[in-house]
């Protein structure tokens, strides 16, 4: 009885101090696993998948997982420091150096996983665009009948204003069997007016019905309402303009401006007095009231 | 692991019914003795690895969906047929070294041997047993990750039929492993049987790697060596459907069945092989 006594205490006690050694040591970590975080990968992804014989596929999704902790970790990271502030067009100010490597070695262990693809021409045009289409080609050449894939990657090219690659490659992709009737469209919308809203818009709209995450999603939503915007601010400079024009002055309250504003369908907020963009955040009067600008707290991207 | 007291009753069992089936034919005597080794196995509690599996799988599927990003479904299909192959290599292997020589460790082979039973028969009927084994855990293992599917897909999903044909695929490969577990056993220490299966699942699926060197390698010595071994040992990647499966892909029906005869006509070599072995064996 004693004897047993003396061995639960001994685990008891045992497992206290363990957790307390554990908190102690979590508390004086150096910065070096942080750094660690950031080392190359040791394996390419052809080594990877000698390695991973029969499991290519599980460890396919643990890079994948780690691909996102990845990324995820950073935009916490950046939205502690800067008030939960985070867009898109952020991405390019981070060290995302080691997520071209993730998502190739992700691809080479399973080249018939497409979100890693997805995600890769979203997220790498930001950082890298050369990799990001050498992703897509990548996963073109391992699946060459996906219509997806051409849609991405013309997409990259749309965004780096290339549209008469981007035309080719939307023609190339439509001509796939299952492909949708929108590509030739959009193929013909890219040779014509690959710069224009429209064009944008319509692109953004097939890569939301395309998708199935929820990040590209939220990216898609928030680029859309960035083109309404565009739009939108252009309307108010032509009553600006007007306003100036008919008064020898620019207005200094949007008061001044109300009317012909509502009569250019812009949406109000409830007093009636404050243009509001796409993402309910009002819209501010630069330049003494001659030009206007998105608000610095409104949630519509800039870029 | 077993308990002398299920050792004690499982024995005693067995004799009994060997001496029952003797009059019967051959088949009666093997599937007596399959009978027996695959309750030998429940009681050695080898099923319990059914636990950790649906642990795996419920962890699997209720933390998958936040880190996946809407890949739950493909990465439990991976996570689930990764786990099937895996928990029933280390039961083919493990429980397949022991077959043989825990029969003449504990001396009951005596008593088995000393019956009209062909040492042939004995073996025939301790691997149909373990494959039993095997059937029932990858069949349970199989329902499991169906409904985990269901579960993570809220409904019916397509994949929850596609899987089957790579589950099937995958118990066919562990019949091979036992195979190869019970020929090293018949001459060899569980430890060093186990090591040298081990060797064979883990080349097995290097075959194609084998081939490729047999064609690039300039020495013809060592092209006649990478591509005997290319032949000789099991091309376990014919097996390996798991990616694929989680992607909705289903093998057609004459390469599933191509690979089934493969794998037959593999394990008759296996047991040829481990009852010539284990008929020169001198227990004295």
């Amino acid at each position: 009885m004693k004897k047993n006594i003396i061995l639960i205490l001994t685990i008891v006690f045992g497992l206290a101090a363990v957790v307390l050694l554990a908190r102690w040591m979590d508390d004086n970590r150096n910065d070096v696993q942080n750094q660690l975080v950031e080392e190359p990968l040791y394996l390419n992804g052809a080594t990877a998948k000698h390695l991973s014989f029969a499991f290519n596929g599980l460890a396919a999704d643990w890079y994948w997982m780690r691909s996102l902790q990845y990324v995820g970790r950073k935009i916490v990271s950046y939205e502690d420091k800067h008030e939960g502030r985070f867009d898109l067009s952020d991405l390019s100010s981070f060290d995302l150096r080691l997520l071209p490597s993730l998502l190739r070695v992700t691809t080479t262990l399973d080249p018939q996983f497409m979100a890693p693809y997805e995600y890769g021409a979203v997220i790498l045009p930001e950082l890298n665009q050369d990799e990001a289409i050498a992703l897509l080609n990548y996963g073109i050449a391992a699946n060459p009948s996906s219509w997806k894939l051409y849609q991405h990657l013309g997409y990259i090219y749309w965004q780096r204003h290339d549209y008469q690659k981007a035309s080719e490659v939307y023609a190339a992709g439509a001509k796939l069997p299952g492909a949708p009737e929108w590509m030739t469209a959009i193929s013909a919308r890219m040779k014509a007016e690959g710069g224009s809203r429209d064009a944008a818009r319509e692109m953004y709209q097939h890569l939301y019905e395309a998708s199935n995450d929820g990040a590209v999603k939220e990216m898609v939503t928030k680029q859309i309402m960035r083109l309404d915007s565009l739009d939108e601010r252009d309307a108010i400079r032509r009553v600006l303009a007007d306003y100036r024009a008919q008064s020898g002055r620019c207005a200094s309250l949007w008061r001044d401006v109300a009317v012909a504003l509502h009569a250019a369908r812009l949406r109000f907020e409830v007093t009636d007095t404050l243009p509001l963009d796409p993402s309910g955040t009002p819209y501010r009067l630069t330049k003494d009231g001659c030009d206007v600008d998105l608000n610095d707290n409104s949630k519509v991207p800039r870029r | 692991m077993s308990s002398p007291s299920a050792d004690s009753v499982a024995q005693p069992d067995l004799a009994n019914k060997v001496e029952s089936a003797k009059h019967g034919g051959a088949s009666r005597r093997v599937l007596a003795i399959a009978r027996n080794a695959f309750r030998e196995a429940v009681r050695d509690r080898v099923l319990y690895n059914l636990v950790l599996f649906v642990l795996l799988l419920i962890a699997g599927a209720i933390f998958l969906g936040e880190l996946s990003a809407g890949q739950e479904a493909k990465i439990i299909v991976d996570l689930g047929l990764s786990a099937m192959l895996l928990f029933g290599v280390f039961i083919a292997i493990f429980v397949g070294v022991g077959l043989v020589y825990k029969e003449i460790e504990r001396r009951t082979l005596y008593a088995i041997l000393s019956k009209p039973i062909g040492r042939g028969e004995f073996l025939l009927g301790k691997y149909l047993g373990l494959c039993l084994t095997l059937l029932v855990n990858v069949a349970i293992m199989g329902v499991g990750l169906s409904l985990a599917l269901i579960y993570v897909k809220r409904g019916w999903d397509p994949l929850v039929v596609r899987i089957w044909p790579a589950i099937f695929l995958i118990y066919v490969e562990l019949t091979i492993i036992t195979g190869v577990a019970l020929l090293f056993s018949s001459f060899s220490s569980p430890a060093l049987s186990a090591l040298l299966t081990f060797f064979v699942f883990f080349i097995g699926h290097f075959s194609a790697d084998l081939k490729a060197l047999s064609g690039t390698t300039g020495s013809v010595s060592a092209r006649w060596l990478f591509r005997s071994l290319y032949y000789l040992l099991p091309n376990l990647s014919n097996y390996s459907l798991i990616t694929a499966a989680g992607h909705g892909f289903v093998p057609d029906m004459r390469s599933v069945l191509v690979a089934a005869a493969y794998a037959i006509v593999y394990i008759m070599v296996l047991l040829a092989g481990a009852t010539l072995i284990f008929g020169r064996r001198n227990f004295k």
